[in-house]
């Protein structure tokens, strides 16, 4: 809000400067965020919090000032005009119109505004219309009362008829807008229709014209969220309803339309004429009990003060204390004092926050971290040490995304009609989705890197996703996940040109590291289908048996929609779910004393026989000897058939008690190779 | 007896004439190839004159022809002739094994300077790095770090939080909606809620999380960031407790000398209210760096952070907790803000893009 200096000066008697002004203001939560000079005069930018109302306008200003120098507000308090026709005005809802005056001024010449008033008005930013519209605005920025000029001779029956809108009554605004009313907003009528929208805006018919001789000035004062909810509905903000909704001061009404009436009489030679206040319920101030400022502000703010330091403030702010000192009410002006602590406020924000201590609080327990953190930070640092920046992408996507992506198991609901959360608009064309994946903004990312020509990426997000319950009034289910995503190259640290280009197993291997970071060293991986993966590329993520997502790479349809040429290898895994498990104990065993024997062996058969299937076959059998199966290679191509591979591996042999020897062993490899030969048709290459 | 000297002088002058390509070699240019046969030469040379066949080596049997009392220094001289010979030999032999050494050695030298060889090393994203490190500030100070849910009902994100229905922070239309009629949380006070109702009073957390504002993204905006809310709620807190907890972890992350600044304001969930700032972090409060206007704080010398305040009442009562009894002190600020400040970063969507060039600056 713009304030102008000069006419601060008009209002009260001060001898600071404006940068001493703006200090002053700021330090006491009034925060002056610019000072611009504007011919002779400063003009201040005052960033006001939503709870000061009341400085909406320089008087409002200018009290604050009085209590920080202590000197004396100079504005004219007029009296009471004497009642004119007691029918000019007629309240029917006086829930929603607490007060309304209205004055007529007769024998107005409509003109131009002296160069004063010009000046005046542009220095805060104002643009001047025409006398009688510049002095209400005026009025409204010295006392902060909002006012309306009707054109008395266009109110049908010469009179003010304060109701609610009947459902579709219509009405053309100032701005020459169409709107239609209904039963929750207040109209100012006249015998007929209405001509104003209560507190929002004035009608264009009823309005002042070059050719208005007869002026009604209404000053009113409206319930403040009626005026909002109207404002609202509407989609119509004025100066007036923002100032109407965060509350005037009731009491000031008379003073506003006399000064106004007074400026109209003199610039634009009008004549006062008949006044009529209808004010049906007296309003009261809040009265706040307060058994012990001075204990109060010290128990808040640990800041000394006597209670009749307190009470001074407090006077000079407009809240007065009764004789004990023990209910102070709140002015007219104030909206925002109900409470004692809203007077501590008052009280500490005056006697300055820079004389408040810097105290730590007494001594406590050990602090904590979440109990997951720990394990998630080890998680991020491991991700990282292999390779991989860490995203954070937005928690909402586009619509077109829906069914695109299998998401982590268990998260939606597929039986209900919607299974998603959706937003009810946007601030992001389209992403009205709250993400049941983060596999779309990983990709978008991989896609802005590529744009940048960096096409060997690995990257992770750890984030929630989002889905419906099954009751309609349930919040929404939220998970926290982990998905990767791997393209490109192997980039050596310093080297210009990649070491060799990534596959599904640099994927796995990452997930596979990252699982083994948060405790879980035994996830399988099997064989799967998962719409946005290309089969046979494809594999479940089980963590003691249960599925917790999938990893693969990315299906040629989607890859061709992001224009992705290279492969895309991403996982996504329910995170949370794989937190909540008991990380596998540490199980012990004894250094064995005897050496082991080695035998790798190359099995030739059909290309679709696992790894895994193999091991199982060898492990199945028991063998006490047997200690180990692992993977030495894999042969495909030149010398073998399309459908067959030739899988290397290598057996363990060893005992606890003693050295085995060569006959023993050689047994036992036969005995479990035919086995295989017989369960899997594999069989020796060599 | 000089029959015998004789003879030895013998074996000794045709040694010498054999070894005298080799006494004066000169090696300068010559391959690898070429010492290593001259050391094979060598090394015949040797057997030939140093051996238990060699010439000299007969030569002791001549000790018995001469007459008894010569014995002794014929002796003498036979073994000095056999010294020089082992000796003349080795040196060269020693010559010719220096040469090969260094030379493989600089056939064999490496560019230290190439680099080492190490897959690269990812980064974790800002955010989260600047968040762990209030972390680790705020868990040594006692606090328990806590965090709850993203799509809140109006109870917790309004509500309880002193923001009744009309309020005008409600009405802002700063808050997403769900179709259901959900609020995505606009700030992560919601956790003062959910923790209070979890853990009661007394209680000292930090709630890092994501918040949501319908703003449109442009340099300074973003629909999704971070906040970080800290509460402590106690018999006998005060503001000075506020004001000395934000000084102390805005200390011990920015330095010693790091001063605070409280000013009035207004939130819906404190009273009394005030935004804080601190001295700025590159000009020490000063305003100017390297003679220019300092970026971050804009030439003020200040840092404008976050909101605080007392916890107010209304907050306390929701969660039933008697505020005549208890008082509180709380505090929020928003970490995308706060980074962009700290790297001087002039487009905070860059944070959410997610480019390798911008994630990768930090290590
Ligand atoms: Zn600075």
């Amino acid at each position: 809000m713009n304030i102008s200096y000069n006419w601060l000066k008009d209002l009260i008697d001060i001898e600071m400067s404006a940068d001493e002004v703006a200090a002053q203001l700021t330090r006491v939560g009034l925060a002056v965020e610019g000072i611009h000079p504007h011919g002779d005069d400063f003009v201040l930018d005052i960033d006001l919090t939503s709870n000061r109302s009341d400085c909406l306008s320089h008087l409002g200003i200018a009290r604050e000032l009085q209590v920080i120098n202590n000197s004396k507000l100079i504005i004219n308090n007029y009296d009471a005009p004497s009642p004119g026709d007691p029918n000019l005005v007629n309240i029917l809802d006086a829930n929603l119109c607490n007060r309304f005056t209205a004055r007529i001024i007769r024998n107005v010449k409509i003109g131009p505004s002296p160069q004063w008033l010009v000046n005046r008005l542009e220095a805060i930013g104002e643009r001047s219309i025409n006398n009688v519209a510049d002095i209400t605005n005026y009025v409204m920025h010295e006392l902060g009362q909002p006012m309306h000029s009707f054109d008395l001779d266009k109110l049908s029956g010469g009179r003010i008829v304060v109701r609610k809108a009947t459902p579709g009554e219509k009405i053309t605004t100032l701005d020459e807008v169409d709107r239609v009313l209904d039963e929750t907003m207040l109209a100012i009528c006249d015998a007929e229709k209405p001509v104003a929208i209560g507190g929002v805006m004035g009608g264009l018919d009823s309005s002042i014209t070059d050719s208005t001789v007869s002026v009604l000035l209404e000053v009113a004062y409206f319930k403040r969220e009626n005026i909002r909810a109207t404002s609202r509905t509407l989609g119509l903000g004025t100066e007036a309803s923002y100032r109407f909704e965060r509350g005037v001061d009731i009491e000031n009404l008379i003073t506003a339309s006399n000064r106004a009436t007074e400026l109209i009489c003199e610039l634009a030679g009008g004549k006062a004429d008949d006044f009529v206040d209808v004010y049906p319920n007296k309003f009261v101030a809040n009265q706040v009990a307060s058994a012990d400022i001075s204990a109060s502000v010290k128990r808040l703010t640990g800041l000394s003060f006597e209670t009749g330091e307190c009470v001074r403030i407090l006077t000079a702010l407009g809240i007065t204390a009764s004789d004990d000192r023990k209910t102070f009410s709140s002015p007219t002006w104030r909206h925002d004092i109900a409470i004692e602590e809203d007077l501590v406020e008052e009280v500490a924000r005056h006697a300055g926050y820079e004389n408040i201590a810097n105290e730590l609080p007494p001594a406590y327990g050990a602090g904590e971290y979440q109990k997951t953190e720990p394990r998630k930070k080890r998680l991020r640092e491991n991700l990282a040490d292999m390779g991989f920046d860490e995203a954070i992408t937005y928690s909402f996507i586009d619509t077109r995304q829906d069914g695109v992506f299998e998401n982590i198991p268990g998260l939606l609901n597929e039986k209900l009609e919607d299974k998603y959360i959706t937003l009810q608009d946007s601030v992001i064309d389209g992403a009205l989705r709250m993400r049941p994946s983060i596999l779309p903004g990983l990709l978008d990312a991989v896609r802005l890197n590529l744009n940048f020509q960096r096409r060997d990426l690995k990257l992770f997000e750890i984030g929630k996703v989002f889905a419906a319950q099954t009751g309609e009034y349930e919040l929404p289910n939220e998970r926290e996940i982990l998905t990767l995503v791997v393209i490109g190259g192997e980039i050596s640290e310093g080297k210009a040109v990649t070491v060799r280009e990534l596959d599904l197993y640099d994927a796995k291997g990452a997930l596979e590291a990252a699982l083994e970071a948060v405790g879980v060293s035994n996830a399988d991986f099997t064989a799967a289908e998962a719409k946005h993966l290309r089969k046979g590329q494809t594999a479940a993520v089980l963590v003691e048996g249960s599925r917790v997502g999938y990893i693969g790479r990315l299906s040629d349809d989607i890859a061709a929609g992001y224009k992705f040429k290279q492969p895309v290898y991403v996982a996504e895994v329910d995170l949370q779910a794989i937190l909540d498990m008991e990380s596998t104990p540490i199980a012990y065993r004894p250094l064995s004393k005897y050496p082991a024997v080695t035998r790798d062996v190359s099995l030739l058969g059909d290309r679709n026989i696992s790894f895994a299937a193999t091991r199982q076959a060898v492990t199945e059998q028991n063998f006490e000897l047997c200690r180990n199966v692992s993977f030495v290679d894999v042969y495909e191509g030149k010398g073998l058939q399309d459908n067959e591979r030739s899988i290397t591996i290598r057996l363990e042999y060893r005992s606890d008690e003693r050295t085995l020897i060569e006959d023993e062993v050689e047994a036992l490899h036969k005995q479990i190779l035919s086995h295989l030969e017989q369960k899997l048709a594999i069989k020796p290459r060599f | 007896m000089s029959e015998e000297r004789d003879r030895v002088q013998a074996i000794l002058t045709e040694f010498q004439n054999e070894f005298a390509p080799y006494a004066s070699l000169s090696l300068d240019g010559a391959s690898l190839d070429n010492v290593e046969s001259k050391l094979r030469e060598v090394a015949e040379l040797k057997v030939r004159h140093t051996g238990k066949k060699s010439p000299i080596s007969g030569a002791m049997n001549l000790v018995g022809k001469v007459a008894p009392d010569e014995r002794a220094g014929f002796g003498q001289f036979v073994q000095s002739a056999q010294k020089e010979i082992a000796s003349k030999i080795d040196a060269v032999e020693k010559t010719l094994n220096e040469v090969i050494i260094n030379a493989k050695i600089e056939s064999e030298r490496l560019d230290v300077t190439l680099p080492g060889r190490r897959p690269r090393t990812g980064h974790l994203h800002p955010i989260t790095i600047l968040r762990q490190k209030i972390e680790d500030i705020f868990v040594s100070m006692g606090y328990a770090i806590e965090d709850d849910r993203e799509i809140e009902t109006d109870h917790y994100n309004f509500d309880a939080l002193n923001i009744p229905e009309g309020h005008p922070a409600r009405e802002s239309q700063d808050t997403f909606y769900t179709t259901q009629g959900f609020a995505l949380r606009s700030q992560t006070s919601t956790v003062q809620i959910r923790a209070m109702e979890r853990r009661g009073v007394p209680i000292r957390i930090i709630a890092p999380g994501k918040v949501f504002r319908r703003d449109t993204p442009d340099m300074t905006h973003v629909p999704m960031f971070h906040q970080i809310e800290g509460l402590c709620v106690d018999k006998g807190i005060t503001m000075a407790h506020l004001k000395g907890t934000v000084t102390e972890w805005l200390k011990r992350l920015f330095g010693e000398d790091t001063i605070t600044r409280f000013r009035p304001s207004y939130f819906p969930f404190t009273e009394p209210s005030a935004e804080f700032d601190f001295s700025c972090f590159k000009c020490h409060g000063s305003g100017k760096f390297e003679g220019d206007r300092c970026r971050p704080c804009k030439g003020s010398g200040w840092i404008e952070l976050g909101g605080s305040g007392m916890v107010h009442p209304n907050v306390l009562k929701a969660v039933g907790v008697d505020p005549t009894v208890y008082s509180g002190f709380a505090f929020g600020f928003g970490l995308e803000r706060m980074t962009a400040l700290m790297y001087s970063i002039d487009d905070i969507r860059h944070m959410f893009e997610n480019d390798v060039r911008f994630l990768e600056q930090f290590k």
